[in-house]
């Protein structure tokens, strides 16, 4: 057994809202499991209360229009992404990072709001959203409120969401379909591997962006670039927002040289 | 809590707690096959299908579980035999121990995919972590058991 909890699985955002607000901070959201098991089981975690957002039907949906764009809900995994064709035709970035994501099988279970609240700096979802400037979409019991995710992230595993609420939706606008885009993955190994530095880029409407992760506290991103912007010039608005450190998996220096490298092939391959 | 499961096509009813982990609940349920690796979600070896579907065991706690069908490898003895000689004769069994998890990615693979290319089979099975083989002969098994379903 992992460690004593109760199992708590609404139906209803209400039911999901009022367990939330009676057991308070006691309580952790269970969406995929991938990442809340592993804590649990390391010992890093002790809920009492485990409550599990998949089984709100509404919480499955992944709804696209061309006015109000691409709304990505709690229980959507990275594999009902992949295999979404309007995701494919028309944010193609959502799933070159998804692609990435650790493993078949947890594809199947991991969802990429858990990607994202898990807030790891090495998030493989968080490139893409930064980049298409997604918004995240809080709820409570008190209301819901909407934030750009370059707000979201306040630190390692550190989010803006509060005790009781839930980020109920990713909302991609529709300002970034067709965006074109490319991510890159360092990893020790060739198989699934937590990435050693992850870099992003989009372009759309003449406004490039990049942005990284695993090479600061946060994922993070740049302002707003000018697509015909030469590449020595991204590179250098690249290494104005990094901060990596030096750890198990490699050295800060490496992980500065190897954003520069992606940040170059990257644009190379979407101007191509 | 009781949980009710139908594994490999038979209903079973079985007492566990909330944070037992779907691997520890069939294991002590009789159902031994499904094996016991990182409990991290990253080796692939507890891989089970739940509704036909792979998943990592481990990282699926039994209530979550309730309710659902789920196939462990003696629910496909047939095409797990045929796919072991495939394995064997490409040397790729060897101590076996991830086999189980690894033949039932396999057979998920195959229902999914139609040709899959030898990337999308590496991509596909890079959750199955395999220390004996170095995976080039579990490769080879798994293109040529491929080949053999078209023919």
């Amino acid at each position: 057994m992992l460690h004593e909890f109760t199992y708590g699985a609404p139906v209803t955002r209400e039911d999901l809202f009022k367990l939330l607000d009676d057991h308070g901070s006691e309580a952790k959201i269970l969406a995929g499991g991938t990442d809340l098991l592993v804590n649990i089981r390391n010992g890093i975690m002790k809920p009492a209360v485990v409550v599990d957002v998949k089984k709100i039907p509404r919480y499955r949906d992944i709804s696209y229009s061309v006015q109000e764009g691409l709304v990505i809900r709690p229980a959507v995994t990275i594999n009902d992404i992949l295999r979404n064709h309007e995701i494919q035709e028309n944010y193609p970035l959502l799933q070159e990072c998804g692609h990435d994501l650790a493993s078949y099988q947890i594809r199947n279970r991991a969802t990429a709001i858990g990607n994202v609240v898990n807030a790891s700096p090495c998030s493989d979802m968080a490139p893409a959203l930064l980049c298409l400037g997604a918004q995240a979409v809080i709820a409570s019991s008190n209301g819901t409120r909407t934030l750009p995710f370059s707000g979201f992230f306040t630190g390692v595993k550190k989010t803006v969401l509060q005790t009781g609420e839930v980020l109920e939706a990713i909302a991609i606008p529709a300002s970034a379909r067709g965006a074109k885009g490319a991510y890159k993955k360092l990893k020790r190994i060739n198989g699934h591997d937590l990435g050693i530095v992850g870099v992003a880029v989009s372009i759309k409407d003449d406004i490039l962006r990049i942005a990284v992760s695993s090479a600061a506290p946060t994922p993070v991103v740049t302002p707003d670039l000018p697509a015909d912007i030469p590449a020595e010039d991204a590179v250098a608005a690249t290494m104005n927002i990094i901060s990596p450190i030096s750890d198990v998996r490699c050295s800060k220096e490496y992980r500065e040289f190897m954003v520069g490298v992606f940040v170059r092939r990257l644009l190379a391959e979407v101007r191509k | 809590m009781t949980i009710s499961l139908k594994v490999n096509g038979k209903p079973i009813k079985v007492a566990c707690n909330p944070g037992d982990v779907l691997t520890d609940v069939l294991r002590n349920a009789g159902f031994v096959e499904v094996k016991k690796g990182c409990g991290t979600g990253n080796c692939g070896i507890c891989t089970v299908l739940l509704d036909g579907v792979p998943v990592p065991s481990c990282s699926l706690i039994a209530g979550r579980a309730d309710g659902h069908e789920i196939t462990t490898i003696r629910g496909v003895e047939a095409e797990a035999k045929e796919f072991a000689d495939f394995l064997v004769a490409e040397g790729a069994d060897q101590c076996g121990f991830c086999s189980p998890g690894f033949t039932l990615n396999v057979l998920a693979m195959k229902k999914e995919l139609k040709s899959p290319s030898v990337d999308e089979i590496k991509h596909y099975m890079a959750g199955n972590l395999c220390r004996c083989t170095g995976y080039e002969g579990q490769l080879r098994a798994v293109v040529k058991y491929l080949e053999a379903q078209h023919e």
